[in-house]
Protein backbone atom coordinates (compact mmCIF):
# COMPACT_ATOMS: atom_id res chain seq x y z
CA UNK A 1 0.00 0.00 0.00
CA UNK A 2 2.79 2.44 1.21
CA UNK A 3 4.80 1.17 -2.47
CA UNK A 4 1.59 1.98 -4.24
CA UNK A 5 0.97 5.66 -2.42
CA UNK A 6 4.54 6.45 -3.40
CA UNK A 7 4.20 5.44 -7.05
CA UNK A 8 1.15 7.81 -7.22
CA UNK A 9 3.11 10.56 -5.46
CA UNK A 10 6.06 10.02 -7.71
CA UNK A 11 3.97 10.19 -10.71
CA UNK A 12 2.48 13.62 -9.34
CA UNK A 13 -1.00 12.55 -9.14
CA UNK A 14 -1.40 14.24 -5.48
CA UNK A 15 -3.11 17.72 -4.70
CA UNK A 16 0.63 18.94 -5.80
CA UNK A 17 0.02 18.96 -9.42
CA UNK A 18 -2.59 21.42 -10.30
CA UNK A 19 -2.39 24.42 -13.16
CA UNK A 20 -1.97 27.55 -11.25
CA UNK A 21 -3.08 30.21 -13.43
CA UNK A 22 -4.97 29.03 -16.50
CA UNK A 23 -4.04 27.81 -19.80
CA UNK A 24 -1.03 28.91 -21.56
CA UNK A 25 -1.08 30.84 -24.89
CA UNK A 26 1.22 28.28 -26.91
CA UNK A 27 1.54 30.41 -29.95
CA UNK A 28 1.94 33.24 -27.78
CA UNK A 29 4.70 31.83 -25.98
CA UNK A 30 6.40 30.42 -29.07
CA UNK A 31 6.19 34.11 -30.28
CA UNK A 32 7.42 35.51 -26.73
CA UNK A 33 10.45 32.47 -26.98
CA UNK A 34 11.51 33.22 -30.19
CA UNK A 35 11.64 37.56 -29.88
CA UNK A 36 13.42 36.69 -26.11
CA UNK A 37 16.25 34.69 -28.24
CA UNK A 38 16.60 36.94 -31.15
CA UNK A 39 17.37 39.93 -28.19
CA UNK A 40 19.26 37.86 -26.68
CA UNK A 41 21.47 37.49 -29.26
CA UNK A 42 21.51 41.09 -30.41
CA UNK A 43 22.54 41.70 -27.21
CA UNK A 44 25.65 39.12 -27.49
CA UNK A 45 26.55 40.36 -30.83
CA UNK A 46 26.35 43.78 -29.78
CA UNK A 47 28.48 42.83 -26.55
CA UNK A 48 30.93 40.53 -28.40
CA UNK A 49 31.19 42.16 -31.73
CA UNK A 50 30.68 39.04 -33.71
CA UNK A 51 27.35 37.98 -35.63
CA UNK A 52 26.78 34.89 -34.45
CA UNK A 53 24.43 33.52 -37.37
CA UNK A 54 27.47 34.33 -40.11
CA UNK A 55 29.98 33.33 -37.84
CA UNK A 56 32.20 36.71 -38.79
CA UNK A 57 33.32 39.40 -36.72
CA UNK A 58 31.30 42.86 -36.92
CA UNK A 59 32.67 45.84 -37.76
CA UNK A 60 34.22 48.38 -34.62
CA UNK A 61 34.17 45.63 -32.30
CA UNK A 62 36.02 45.36 -29.13
CA UNK A 63 37.51 42.16 -29.72
CA UNK A 64 39.74 40.92 -32.18
CA UNK A 65 38.30 37.47 -33.45
CA UNK A 66 40.65 35.04 -34.74
CA UNK A 67 39.79 31.42 -36.28
CA UNK A 68 40.49 28.18 -34.50
CA UNK A 69 40.16 24.97 -36.90
CA UNK A 70 37.01 22.95 -35.03
CA UNK A 71 39.42 19.93 -34.24
CA UNK A 72 42.02 22.38 -31.96
CA UNK A 73 38.76 22.86 -30.22
CA UNK A 74 37.63 20.29 -26.82
CA UNK A 75 35.63 18.05 -27.73
CA UNK A 76 32.48 19.55 -25.68
CA UNK A 77 32.96 23.17 -27.45
CA UNK A 78 32.27 20.81 -30.76
CA UNK A 79 29.02 20.19 -31.13
CA UNK A 80 27.00 23.50 -31.26
CA UNK A 81 29.33 24.15 -34.56
CA UNK A 82 28.25 20.96 -36.31
CA UNK A 83 25.51 19.39 -37.45
CA UNK A 84 23.25 16.96 -34.87
CA UNK A 85 24.19 13.70 -37.54
CA UNK A 86 27.94 14.58 -35.63
CA UNK A 87 27.29 15.05 -32.58
CA UNK A 88 24.85 12.05 -31.72
CA UNK A 89 28.10 9.91 -33.48
CA UNK A 90 30.40 11.46 -30.98
CA UNK A 91 28.09 10.65 -28.10
CA UNK A 92 28.19 7.36 -29.18
CA UNK A 93 31.31 6.83 -29.48
CA UNK A 94 32.18 8.71 -26.02
CA UNK A 95 29.89 5.73 -24.45
CA UNK A 96 32.05 3.19 -26.32
CA UNK A 97 35.10 4.85 -24.73
CA UNK A 98 33.91 4.93 -21.20
CA UNK A 99 32.87 1.23 -21.61
CA UNK A 100 36.30 0.17 -22.81
CA UNK A 101 37.77 2.73 -20.19
CA UNK A 102 40.60 3.71 -22.71
CA UNK A 103 41.37 7.79 -23.49
CA UNK A 104 39.41 10.15 -25.52
CA UNK A 105 41.81 10.49 -28.54
CA UNK A 106 45.04 12.08 -28.54
CA UNK A 107 44.03 16.09 -29.59
CA UNK A 108 42.25 16.05 -25.99
CA UNK A 109 45.16 14.79 -23.37
CA UNK A 110 47.05 18.38 -24.37
CA UNK A 111 45.51 19.63 -21.61
CA UNK A 112 45.22 17.78 -17.82
CA UNK A 113 41.85 18.49 -16.96
CA UNK A 114 40.23 18.71 -20.09
CA UNK A 115 39.81 15.26 -21.50
CA UNK A 116 37.29 14.07 -18.59
CA UNK A 117 34.93 17.06 -18.91
CA UNK A 118 33.29 15.72 -22.42
CA UNK A 119 33.34 12.27 -21.23
CA UNK A 120 31.54 12.86 -17.95
CA UNK A 121 28.68 15.43 -19.90
CA UNK A 122 28.07 12.43 -22.24
CA UNK A 123 27.63 10.34 -19.32
CA UNK A 124 24.97 12.90 -18.21
CA UNK A 125 23.49 13.75 -21.07
CA UNK A 126 22.80 9.61 -21.24
CA UNK A 127 21.29 9.55 -17.76
CA UNK A 128 19.17 12.31 -18.02
CA UNK A 129 17.77 10.81 -21.69
CA UNK A 130 16.86 7.52 -19.29
CA UNK A 131 15.16 9.53 -16.26
CA UNK A 132 12.05 10.59 -18.76
CA UNK A 133 9.53 8.34 -20.23
CA UNK A 134 9.67 9.94 -23.77
CA UNK A 135 13.05 11.18 -23.92
CA UNK A 136 13.93 11.69 -27.87
CA UNK A 137 12.96 15.09 -28.54
CA UNK A 138 14.09 16.52 -25.44
CA UNK A 139 16.91 14.09 -25.70
CA UNK A 140 17.84 16.00 -28.57
CA UNK A 141 17.55 19.36 -26.76
CA UNK A 142 19.39 18.56 -23.58
CA UNK A 143 22.53 19.22 -25.31
CA UNK A 144 25.58 21.43 -24.19
CA UNK A 145 23.40 24.58 -25.54
CA UNK A 146 25.22 27.67 -27.20
CA UNK A 147 23.74 30.97 -28.02
CA UNK A 148 23.19 30.19 -31.70
CA UNK A 149 21.59 26.80 -30.75
CA UNK A 150 17.91 28.20 -30.91
CA UNK A 151 18.44 29.17 -35.13
CA UNK A 152 19.86 25.89 -35.51
CA UNK A 153 17.13 24.95 -33.47
CA UNK A 154 14.35 25.60 -35.62
CA UNK A 155 16.20 23.89 -38.29
CA UNK A 156 17.13 20.64 -36.52
CA UNK A 157 13.45 20.14 -35.44
CA UNK A 158 13.58 19.16 -38.95
CA UNK A 159 16.99 18.12 -39.83
CA UNK A 160 16.65 15.62 -36.92
CA UNK A 161 14.25 13.08 -38.15
CA UNK A 162 16.45 12.65 -41.10
CA UNK A 163 19.75 12.36 -39.74
CA UNK A 164 18.56 9.36 -37.19
CA UNK A 165 16.50 7.81 -39.83
CA UNK A 166 19.47 7.13 -41.83
CA UNK B 1 7.39 2.40 -13.90
CA UNK B 2 10.88 2.18 -14.53
CA UNK B 3 11.49 4.83 -12.27
CA UNK B 4 10.73 3.10 -8.91
CA UNK B 5 14.56 1.12 -9.03
CA UNK B 6 16.14 4.35 -9.51
CA UNK B 7 14.62 5.54 -6.53
CA UNK B 8 15.63 3.19 -4.11
CA UNK B 9 19.22 4.11 -4.73
CA UNK B 10 20.86 5.75 -2.18
CA UNK B 11 21.53 9.77 -2.94
CA UNK B 12 24.47 11.03 -2.66
CA UNK B 13 25.92 13.46 -0.92
CA UNK B 14 29.37 14.82 0.00
CA UNK B 15 30.02 15.33 3.46
CA UNK B 16 30.61 18.50 5.12
CA UNK B 17 34.18 19.54 4.43
CA UNK B 18 35.77 20.97 7.40
CA UNK B 19 37.82 23.02 5.01
CA UNK B 20 35.14 25.16 3.40
CA UNK B 21 33.09 25.16 6.94
CA UNK B 22 35.66 25.73 9.02
CA UNK B 23 37.22 29.25 7.28
CA UNK B 24 36.33 32.26 7.88
CA UNK B 25 37.34 33.20 4.90
CA UNK B 26 34.64 31.48 2.87
CA UNK B 27 32.40 33.40 5.15
CA UNK B 28 33.77 36.71 3.77
CA UNK B 29 33.69 35.78 0.39
CA UNK B 30 30.09 34.40 0.43
CA UNK B 31 29.42 38.17 2.41
CA UNK B 32 31.11 40.17 0.14
CA UNK B 33 29.38 38.44 -3.13
CA UNK B 34 25.60 37.43 -1.95
CA UNK B 35 24.45 41.21 -2.98
CA UNK B 36 25.19 40.17 -6.61
CA UNK B 37 22.90 37.68 -6.51
CA UNK B 38 19.85 40.03 -5.39
CA UNK B 39 17.01 40.98 -7.78
CA UNK B 40 17.81 44.29 -8.81
CA UNK B 41 14.52 46.10 -8.42
CA UNK B 42 10.76 45.40 -5.87
CA UNK B 43 9.82 44.66 -9.26
CA UNK B 44 5.98 44.26 -8.43
CA UNK B 45 5.96 48.11 -8.88
CA UNK B 46 8.50 49.28 -11.33
CA UNK B 47 8.62 45.68 -13.69
CA UNK B 48 5.07 44.16 -13.70
CA UNK B 49 1.81 45.06 -14.64
CA UNK B 50 0.38 40.96 -14.78
CA UNK B 51 1.89 40.01 -11.82
CA UNK B 52 0.99 40.80 -8.24
CA UNK B 53 2.19 39.55 -4.93
CA UNK B 54 -0.44 37.17 -4.14
CA UNK B 55 0.48 35.34 -7.59
CA UNK B 56 4.50 34.76 -6.38
CA UNK B 57 3.14 33.47 -3.15
CA UNK B 58 0.86 30.80 -5.59
CA UNK B 59 3.80 29.63 -7.34
CA UNK B 60 6.43 29.60 -4.28
CA UNK B 61 3.67 27.64 -2.68
CA UNK B 62 3.87 25.31 -5.48
CA UNK B 63 7.23 25.33 -5.85
CA UNK B 64 7.66 24.21 -1.74
CA UNK B 65 5.38 21.41 -2.72
CA UNK B 66 6.86 20.12 -5.81
CA UNK B 67 10.65 20.05 -4.07
CA UNK B 68 8.93 18.55 -0.97
CA UNK B 69 6.95 15.91 -2.71
CA UNK B 70 10.45 15.12 -4.33
CA UNK B 71 12.75 15.49 -1.97
CA UNK B 72 14.67 17.57 -3.66
CA UNK B 73 17.99 19.13 -1.42
CA UNK B 74 16.66 21.93 1.34
CA UNK B 75 18.78 24.85 -1.14
CA UNK B 76 17.08 23.92 -4.15
CA UNK B 77 13.86 25.66 -3.32
CA UNK B 78 15.42 28.85 -2.16
CA UNK B 79 17.59 29.24 -5.16
CA UNK B 80 14.95 28.62 -7.73
CA UNK B 81 13.13 31.19 -5.69
CA UNK B 82 15.92 33.90 -6.26
CA UNK B 83 16.39 32.73 -9.71
CA UNK B 84 12.49 34.00 -10.15
CA UNK B 85 12.99 37.08 -8.37
CA UNK B 86 16.06 38.20 -10.43
CA UNK B 87 14.01 36.98 -13.99
CA UNK B 88 11.12 38.75 -12.63
CA UNK B 89 13.03 41.94 -11.79
CA UNK B 90 14.05 42.83 -15.72
CA UNK B 91 10.94 40.73 -17.70
CA UNK B 92 7.42 41.52 -17.54
CA UNK B 93 5.91 38.19 -17.21
CA UNK B 94 1.89 37.52 -18.16
CA UNK B 95 0.17 35.82 -15.44
CA UNK B 96 -0.19 32.53 -17.49
CA UNK B 97 3.41 32.10 -17.81
CA UNK B 98 4.46 32.10 -14.38
CA UNK B 99 4.16 28.61 -13.64
CA UNK B 100 6.21 27.74 -15.99
CA UNK B 101 8.77 30.31 -15.25
CA UNK B 102 8.46 28.56 -12.04
CA UNK B 103 9.14 24.99 -13.21
CA UNK B 104 11.49 26.33 -15.06
CA UNK B 105 13.68 27.68 -11.97
CA UNK B 106 13.21 24.84 -10.37
CA UNK B 107 14.64 22.72 -12.43
CA UNK B 108 17.85 25.23 -13.20
CA UNK B 109 18.25 24.86 -9.41
CA UNK B 110 17.73 21.25 -8.79
CA UNK B 111 20.09 20.78 -12.49
CA UNK B 112 22.59 22.96 -10.28
CA UNK B 113 22.42 21.16 -7.03
CA UNK B 114 21.16 17.95 -7.29
CA UNK B 115 23.03 14.83 -8.01
CA UNK B 116 19.56 13.45 -9.41
CA UNK B 117 18.21 16.16 -10.67
CA UNK B 118 14.30 17.00 -11.30
CA UNK B 119 13.18 16.23 -14.79
CA UNK B 120 11.51 18.41 -17.82
CA UNK B 121 8.64 15.69 -17.99
CA UNK B 122 8.30 15.40 -14.05
CA UNK B 123 7.52 19.59 -13.85
CA UNK B 124 5.36 19.52 -16.70
CA UNK B 125 3.18 16.38 -14.54
CA UNK B 126 3.64 19.12 -12.11
CA UNK B 127 1.93 21.82 -13.73
CA UNK B 128 -1.06 19.66 -14.84
CA UNK B 129 0.42 19.66 -17.93
CA UNK B 130 -0.18 22.94 -18.81
CA UNK B 131 3.44 22.86 -19.94
CA UNK B 132 4.93 20.61 -22.19
CA UNK B 133 8.79 19.61 -21.79
CA UNK B 134 9.76 20.97 -24.87
CA UNK B 135 8.50 25.06 -23.68
CA UNK B 136 10.43 24.25 -20.42
CA UNK B 137 13.47 23.33 -22.03
CA UNK B 138 13.24 26.65 -24.27
CA UNK B 139 12.50 28.91 -21.93
CA UNK B 140 15.60 27.54 -19.97
CA UNK B 141 17.52 29.16 -22.34
CA UNK B 142 15.33 32.23 -22.36
CA UNK B 143 15.85 32.53 -18.16
CA UNK B 144 19.67 31.54 -18.45
CA UNK B 145 20.43 34.21 -20.78
CA UNK B 146 18.21 36.61 -18.67
CA UNK B 147 19.90 35.52 -15.31
CA UNK B 148 23.31 35.96 -17.37
CA UNK B 149 24.47 32.46 -16.81
CA UNK B 150 25.23 33.14 -12.97
CA UNK B 151 23.35 30.18 -11.45
CA UNK B 152 25.68 29.94 -8.71
CA UNK B 153 23.80 32.36 -6.33
CA UNK B 154 24.26 32.66 -2.79
CA UNK B 155 21.61 31.31 -0.48
CA UNK B 156 20.48 31.50 3.06
CA UNK B 157 21.55 28.14 3.32
CA UNK B 158 25.20 28.64 2.26
CA UNK B 159 25.43 30.28 5.80
CA UNK B 160 23.85 28.27 8.16
CA UNK B 161 26.57 25.99 9.10
CA UNK B 162 28.97 29.20 9.35
CA UNK B 163 27.13 30.47 11.58
CA UNK B 164 25.49 27.24 13.87
CA UNK B 165 29.45 26.54 14.53
CA UNK B 166 30.01 29.72 16.23
CA UNK B 167 27.31 29.66 18.86
CA UNK B 168 27.47 27.78 21.96
CA UNK B 169 24.94 25.11 21.20
CA UNK B 170 23.88 21.92 22.77
CA UNK B 171 25.33 19.12 20.66
CA UNK B 172 22.34 16.65 20.77
CA UNK B 173 19.96 19.83 19.13
CA UNK B 174 21.92 21.18 16.18
CA UNK B 175 19.80 18.95 13.52
CA UNK B 176 16.63 20.13 15.25
CA UNK B 177 17.90 23.99 15.03
CA UNK B 178 18.80 23.35 11.34
CA UNK B 179 15.87 21.61 10.68
CA UNK B 180 14.00 24.82 11.82
CA UNK B 181 16.49 27.17 10.14
CA UNK B 182 15.81 25.41 6.86
CA UNK B 183 11.91 25.95 6.93
CA UNK B 184 12.04 29.56 8.12
CA UNK B 185 14.26 30.03 5.40
CA UNK B 186 11.87 28.33 2.96
CA UNK B 187 9.47 30.75 4.41
CA UNK B 188 10.95 33.76 3.70
CA UNK B 189 11.35 32.59 0.12
CA UNK B 190 7.46 32.50 -0.30
CA UNK B 191 7.72 35.80 0.73
CA UNK B 192 8.04 38.72 -1.09
CA UNK B 193 8.88 40.69 1.83
CA UNK B 194 12.51 38.97 2.07
CA UNK B 195 12.92 39.19 -1.70
CA UNK B 196 15.46 42.14 -1.27
CA UNK B 197 17.25 41.30 1.65
CA UNK B 198 20.73 39.51 1.77
CA UNK B 199 20.62 35.97 2.20
CA UNK B 200 23.23 36.29 4.83
CA UNK B 201 20.69 38.52 6.90
CA UNK B 202 17.70 35.88 6.32
CA UNK B 203 20.09 32.85 7.47
CA UNK B 204 20.72 35.03 10.55
CA UNK B 205 17.40 36.12 11.32
CA UNK B 206 16.35 32.51 10.83
CA UNK B 207 18.95 31.13 13.51
CA UNK B 208 17.87 33.62 15.66
CA UNK B 209 13.94 32.60 15.13
CA UNK B 210 14.86 28.64 15.28
CA UNK B 211 16.52 29.45 18.82
CA UNK B 212 14.21 31.42 20.47
CA UNK B 213 11.44 29.38 18.95
CA UNK B 214 13.32 26.39 20.21
CA UNK B 215 13.44 28.33 23.31
CA UNK B 216 17.05 27.35 23.50
CA UNK B 217 17.88 31.01 23.93
CA UNK B 218 15.65 30.78 28.06
CA UNK B 219 17.27 27.76 28.92
CA UNK B 220 20.56 29.02 29.97
CA UNK B 221 19.73 33.26 29.96
CA UNK B 222 23.08 33.64 31.93
CA UNK B 223 24.56 32.67 28.20
CA UNK B 224 22.50 34.23 25.77
CA UNK B 225 20.21 37.06 26.97
CA UNK B 226 20.28 39.89 24.94
CA UNK B 227 23.55 38.54 23.55
CA UNK B 228 22.36 36.11 21.21
CA UNK B 229 21.58 38.96 18.39
CA UNK B 230 24.32 40.75 19.45
CA UNK B 231 25.97 37.78 18.33
CA UNK B 232 24.30 36.48 15.75
CA UNK B 233 25.07 40.09 14.19
CA UNK B 234 28.89 40.30 14.66
CA UNK B 235 29.12 36.60 12.70
CA UNK B 236 27.30 38.41 9.40
CA UNK B 237 28.44 41.81 10.08
CA UNK B 238 24.82 42.77 10.35
CA UNK B 239 23.35 45.90 12.48
CA UNK B 240 21.59 44.77 15.09
CA UNK B 241 18.66 46.36 14.86
CA UNK B 242 18.01 45.18 11.74
CA UNK B 243 18.43 42.00 12.34
CA UNK B 244 16.23 42.36 14.89
CA UNK B 245 13.60 43.52 12.83
CA UNK B 246 14.48 40.81 10.11
CA UNK B 247 14.00 38.21 12.61
CA UNK B 248 10.77 40.04 14.59
CA UNK B 249 9.25 39.68 10.48
CA UNK B 250 10.34 36.26 9.69
CA UNK B 251 8.19 35.65 13.22
CA UNK B 252 5.46 37.33 11.94
CA UNK B 253 5.12 35.35 8.85
CA UNK B 254 5.61 32.12 10.58
CA UNK B 255 2.53 33.31 12.71
CA UNK B 256 0.95 34.19 10.05
CA UNK B 257 1.32 31.67 8.08
CA UNK B 258 0.66 29.15 10.79
CA UNK B 259 -3.14 31.18 11.50
CA UNK B 260 -3.52 30.19 7.42
CA UNK B 261 -2.56 26.45 7.98
CA UNK B 262 -5.23 26.19 10.53
CA UNK B 263 -7.90 28.67 9.29
CA UNK B 264 -7.34 25.73 6.34
CA UNK B 265 -7.35 22.76 8.44
CA UNK B 266 -10.65 23.79 10.23
CA UNK B 267 -11.98 24.35 7.00
CA UNK B 268 -11.26 21.36 5.66
CA UNK B 269 -12.43 19.36 8.88
CA UNK B 270 -15.52 21.80 8.84
CA UNK B 271 -15.50 22.74 12.00
CA UNK B 272 -16.69 25.85 13.71
CA UNK B 273 -12.89 28.28 14.12
CA UNK B 274 -12.00 29.70 17.21
CA UNK B 275 -11.23 33.49 17.80
CA UNK B 276 -8.50 34.32 16.18
CA UNK B 277 -7.00 35.39 19.66
CA UNK B 278 -7.23 31.74 21.03
CA UNK B 279 -4.31 30.99 18.08
CA UNK B 280 -1.86 32.76 18.59
CA UNK B 281 -2.05 32.12 22.51
CA UNK B 282 -1.74 28.42 21.50
CA UNK B 283 1.54 28.98 19.04
CA UNK B 284 2.80 30.80 21.86
CA UNK B 285 2.86 28.32 23.79
CA UNK B 286 3.36 25.32 21.65
CA UNK B 287 6.29 27.57 19.72
CA UNK B 288 7.86 26.35 16.68
CA UNK B 289 6.36 23.28 15.62
CA UNK B 290 8.49 20.49 14.49
CA UNK B 291 8.14 21.50 10.65
CA UNK B 292 6.07 24.62 9.85
CA UNK B 293 5.95 23.42 6.06
CA UNK B 294 3.85 20.74 7.35
CA UNK B 295 1.04 23.04 9.00
CA UNK B 296 2.18 25.79 5.87
CA UNK B 297 0.97 23.74 3.10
Amino acid sequence: MATHKRILRTLGNGPTRRNLFGPVDREQLQVEYQAALRKDLEEASHRWGFDFLSEKPLEGGDFQWEGIPGTKVPLLYRSCMLGLGYVDGQRAAGGVVNHSGTRVGPSQSEKENIPRTPERCVLKLENLEKTPEKVENTGVKRKQTNITDFYQAKRRVVWMPRKSGQ
Amino acid sequence: MELLCLEMDTIIRARPDPNLLCDDRVLQSLLTIEERFLPQYSYFKVVQKDIQPFMRRMVATWMLEVCEEEKCEEEVFPLAMNYLDRFLAVVPTKKCNLQLLGAVCMFLASKLKETRPLTAEKLCIYTDNSIRPQELLEWELVVLGKLKWNLAAVTPNDFIEHIVRKLPLPEDKLALIRKHVQTFIALCATDFKFAMYPPSMIATGSVGAAICGLQLDSADKSQWGDSLTDLLAKITNTEVDVLKECQEQIERVLVSSLREGRQQQQQQQQTQRGPSGKGLDELDQSSTPTDVRDVNL
